[in-house]
């Protein structure tokens, strides 16, 4: 599935300092859908190169970094259980840093 | 990517104070689901009412913005000639940066807030610690290692602010601290056992003894909610953390804050009402305010803060400003008594400034 | 304590019963350094045993067994005394969970009364009286979920404990929570029950049965005439409070809640573990072999639970930073209610009289009459106070009750559907509901207590 990951407020940083990243996610073996949950443990694995507890804690972003899918707070979307579709955009902005 | 370009299956939520629109966020404060536009209007519109509520701010009066750079401050720039313009304030608006020197991280920093000069119009003033002390902040850590560079650089930038808003000749700092940051420094001051900070810190307005007062207008506004007007708006901020403060301690609370905000949003509201109604006896003695003998900045001491660290910094000894400062003030009267003569180049630096 | 924060003020630092545990410079925990590896270790106090075990003040409080006991005994005296918590002709009720500071509290009292009973004895004219011990053991597995037998167990143990602190006999109470309701004559289990499901939020409910734990002590010690409740919250206990409190906004009130005494109830309650860290207390469980049971608090979820966890990692950082914290907060104003009525029975020594009024807390200004919330009995902030009552229009009860409730308690336990609010308020137990009616209307059933400190306060002046 194709997907846009962008990374803003310093979180590029953990990923080469690439903000926007064009990828390429497979289904999980035996799911029909891709949901954030899946997304986020995908992202920790494949695409952060360095220091993931800035990313997440336990099987979600780390609290205090904003998740937009699509321009949409995930909040509104169902958050870990939010699904994917082709050519989605998901946006995190870490606000940990910087006044 | 556009905004409006792809709803969710499940059917778009519309926005509960418009019900047209399609909503995009889940404000922290109230748990509305709102749309763009209501979100900006209803972003803008609170942080009016908190400048008319608590008037912040006089007709005509000149108004520096502390501005570094990052979201909080390049949000405040733009909300604030916004509002500006829309509500008539009659404000002279200034932004004003603190260059620390330090590579890597200020001068990207300070790109951005040039930046902003040009976008939003308004005149920008440096100052360095360079031009003000002598010192950069990469010459400091170079002496000192990291420990404790926080505490220079604290003490430093409060200083140079001041200064700064005095060559601008402004009637008061606008700073971005907002309600995230507010709640934390509030544990951080019970952690601390600083009652007197604990007293203050939640006050929209500080310093008003003092030469310039400051205020925060952003004391009731979410970080999520600046982030996120940032993000929509597109506004051109720097956020990369200072390569010099990994502060754990810090850290803790902010950590703390932010997992408390997830499981209920209200809290950060309510560590500042709490803040608000402490207890505190106002016989309390609160340091006499006097001024410096050396630069002439206010301080309750002989000497002030930044005066002391230049002193420790200037002689080789940099731990002299480190931990409390009455017994440092009077191992300075001891030291400038015995060692007279580097008093004088000492003064230089200060000195130079009419303060 | 020994506060090795650089921020730390040592003017604020418990001086006066530690005064072998100087401030001390920050230096790495638990490490001993070079130079004292090649001695044997000895106890900083009495200079001749090994020391065995630490204070919290790190390696500046290495004490022998007896020393440490002794030290730890000494600030719980210190407390008691300085604030005349416990006087000859007083029965005081512990209010025993089985947990570790509970347990310590519970053996320190009976320790000052077999002291007290010596004397006593050994006294010619027997002019004072021994205080009565009772001890009480509040019953709340009607409301987890775990097995009953295991309550059985422990009740058996916390039986046996008691009836081995003995002489002088302490009478033990086990009190099932709903007893709060027995008055009612209804099912109280399942009221209780159905109270708590009416909280929606998870701290919510916490909170509300830390207030009916309360009510049931209070109940328990009225009925049978004890004169104090003593608690076994220790330092760590009050720096947690301290956070969750200003998490959840009672800032105003929360300087009401962690002094040594607090008699805006019924039966005033103490806390002479207030300058007591659990980890102390943990090791004089231990190295004195006092018997624990733990079975009946579940772990804290939510607020509670994620303040605990940062306060532990917090003092893991910095072994004293709980005592900063209580410290801190101590700074704030008390209330004229954090004090023990004044003492005018003459069977009281006068030494005790005199040290009552040095040292307990002057009520600070206007004495006003504080309105309580009905809920929680914080004391509420004027101007929030007034404003809520003010955009009141409605009559009904259960109205007028959520009116009169803290802000605090108005959001996470007062239900806001309407409908959700009256049953709730229909389900509280009657001391609660009484307390509103007295409390929103200015007709304080408080008020003969503060004219009473009005009338004292005034005669200590002239």
């Amino acid at each position: 599935m194709q997907l846009t990951l962008e990374f803003g407020g310093g979180l590029e940083l953990l990923c080469e300092s690439v903000k926007v990243h064009n990828v390429n996610v497979d289904l999980p073996k035996g799911a029909d859908k891709l949901t954030m949950r899946y997304l986020l443990s995908w992202v920790r694995t494949d695409l952060i190169k360095e220091r993931p507890e800035m990313f997440m804690k336990g099987e979600s972003v780390r609290p205090g970094v904003l998740v937009l899918v699509n321009d949409c707070d995930w909040e509104l979307t169902g958050q870990l259980d939010t699904t994917l579709e082709e050519k989605d955009v998901v946006v995190f902005i870490s606000t940990l840093h910087g006044g | 990517m556009e905004a409006d370009a792809k709803p969710k299956k499940s059917g778009p939520r519309l926005c509960c104070i418009c019900t047209k629109r399609r909503a995009v966020l889940k404000r922290p404060k109230t748990l509305e689901q709102i749309c763009r536009e209501c979100f900006y209007e209803v972003f803008e519109e609170e942080i009016h009412q908190v400048i008319v509520e608590n008037q912040l701010f006089k007709p005509g009066e000149r108004i520096a913005i502390g501005a570094s750079g990052g979201k909080d401050s390049t949000v405040l720039a733009y909300v604030l000639s916004e509002l500006n313009r829309r509500h008539n304030y009659g404000l002279d608006l200034f932004l004003l940066s603190v260059d620390e020197g330090i590579t890597g991280y200020r001068d990207d920093s300070l790109e951005t807030v040039k930046r902003n000069e040009l976008q939003y119009g308004l005149p920008l003033k440096i100052v360095s610690y360079k031009d003000l002390y002598g010192w950069t902040m990469d010459e400091i850590v170079k002496m000192i290692g990291l420990k404790n560079n926080c505490t220079f650089c604290g003490v430093f930038r409060r200083q140079a602010l001041d200064r700064g808003a005095a060559l601008l000749k402004v009637d008061k700092v606008a700073t971005g601290h907002n309600a995230d940051d507010i709640a934390e420094t509030v544990l951080l001051n019970i952690l601390r056992g600083d009652i007197a900070r604990l007293g203050r810190c939640t006050s929209i307005t500080t310093g008003e003894d003092g030469p310039i007062p400051r205020c925060k207008p952003f004391k009731y506004t979410y970080e999520k909610e600046i982030v996120m007007y940032a993000y929509f708006k597109k506004l051109d901020y720097f956020s990369t953390e200072c390569i010099y403060s990994p502060n754990a301690y810090r850290g803790f609370a902010r950590e703390f804050i932010k997992d408390l905000e997830r499981i209920r949003p209200r809290a950060i509201l309510d560590i500042i009402t709490s803040g608000e109604n402490f207890r505190i006896s106002t016989s309390t003695k609160m340091p006499e305010q006097g001024t410096c003998e050396r630069c002439g900045y206010i301080s309750s001491q002989k000497w002030c803060k930044a005066c002391v660290l230049l002193e420790g910094l200037n002689r080789g000894l940099p731990k002299l400003g480190i931990g409390r400062s009455r017994g440092l003030n009077n191992d300075i009267k001891k030291d400038t008594k015995q060692a007279g003569g580097t008093k004088s180049i000492e003064s230089k630096q200060c000195g130079s400034l009419d303060f | 304590m020994a506060c090795n924060s650089a921020t730390c003020n040592s003017s604020g630092c418990y001086k006066e019963y530690e005064v072998e545990e100087e401030q001390r410079q920050p230096t790495t925990r638990g490490g001993i350094n070079g130079s004292a590896t090649t001695h044997q270790i000895l106890c900083v106090k009495c200079k001749s045993n090994e020391f065995v075990c630490c204070g919290i003040g790190g390696d500046d409080a290495r004490f022998c067994k007896d020393c440490f006991k002794t030290n730890l005994y000494g600030k719980f005296k210190q407390a008691v005394s300085y604030n005349a918590m416990i006087t000859p002709s007083d029965k005081v009720l512990v209010a025993f969970s089985g947990g570790p500071s509970s347990r310590v509290v519970l053996q320190f009292v009976h320790e000052m009364q077999c002291r007290a009973q010596k004397n006593f004895d050994a006294s010619k004219d027997r002019s004072l009286p021994v205080f009565g011990v009772g001890v009480a053991f509040i019953d709340e597995s009607s409301i987890h979920s775990f097995a009953s037998q295991g309550a059985e167990k422990a009740i058996e143990d916390i039986r046996s404990i008691v009836s081995k602190l003995a002489p002088p006999e302490k009478e033990l109470y086990v009190v099932p929570i709903e007893n709060i309701f027995s008055s009612d004559n209804i099912d109280g289990k399942e009221r209780l029950k159905k109270l708590l499901d009416a909280v929606s939020d998870v701290t919510g409910k916490e909170d509300l049965l830390i207030h009916l734990r309360m009510l049931s002590l209070q109940k328990v010690a009225s009925e049978n005439r004890y004169t104090r409740v003593v608690l076994g919250s220790c330092t760590s206990r009050i720096a947690c409070h301290v956070i969750s409190a200003t998490v959840k906004g009672q800032g105003y009130s929360l300087s009401a809640d962690i002094q040594y005494v607090d008699s805006r109830w019924e039966i005033p309650v103490v806390l002479p573990l207030r300058d007591c860290p659990a980890q102390e207390l943990n090791t004089l469980c231990s190295l004195d072999g006092l018997k624990i049971v733990e079975l009946l608090n579940g772990p804290w979820s939510s607020i509670n639970g994620l303040v605990s966890s940062f306060v532990k990692v917090l003092q893991e950082e910095n072994p004293s930073r709980e005592c900063t914290i209580v410290r801190t907060a101590g700074k704030l104003t008390p209330f004229h209610f954090n004090r023990i009525p004044d003492i005018h029975d003459s069977s009281v020594p006068s030494a005790t009289r005199r040290r009552q009024k040095r040292h307990s807390i002057k009520p600070n200004g206007s004495l006003s009459s504080e309105s309580f919330c009905p809920i929680c009995n914080s004391p509420l902030n004027r101007s929030n106070f007034s404003s809520s009552l003010r955009s009141l229009e409605s009559n009904k009860n259960s109205d007028i009750f959520a009116a009169a409730a803290c802000s605090s308690c108005r959001f996470q336990i007062i239900p806001k559907e309407p409908s959700l609010t009256e049953q709730f308020v229909s389900l509280l137990p009657q001391p609660l509901i009484t307390r509103a009616k007295h409390g929103d209307r200015g007709d304080f059933s408080l008020r003969e207590q503060i004219q009473e400190f009005l009338l004292s306060d005034g005669e200590d002046e002239i």
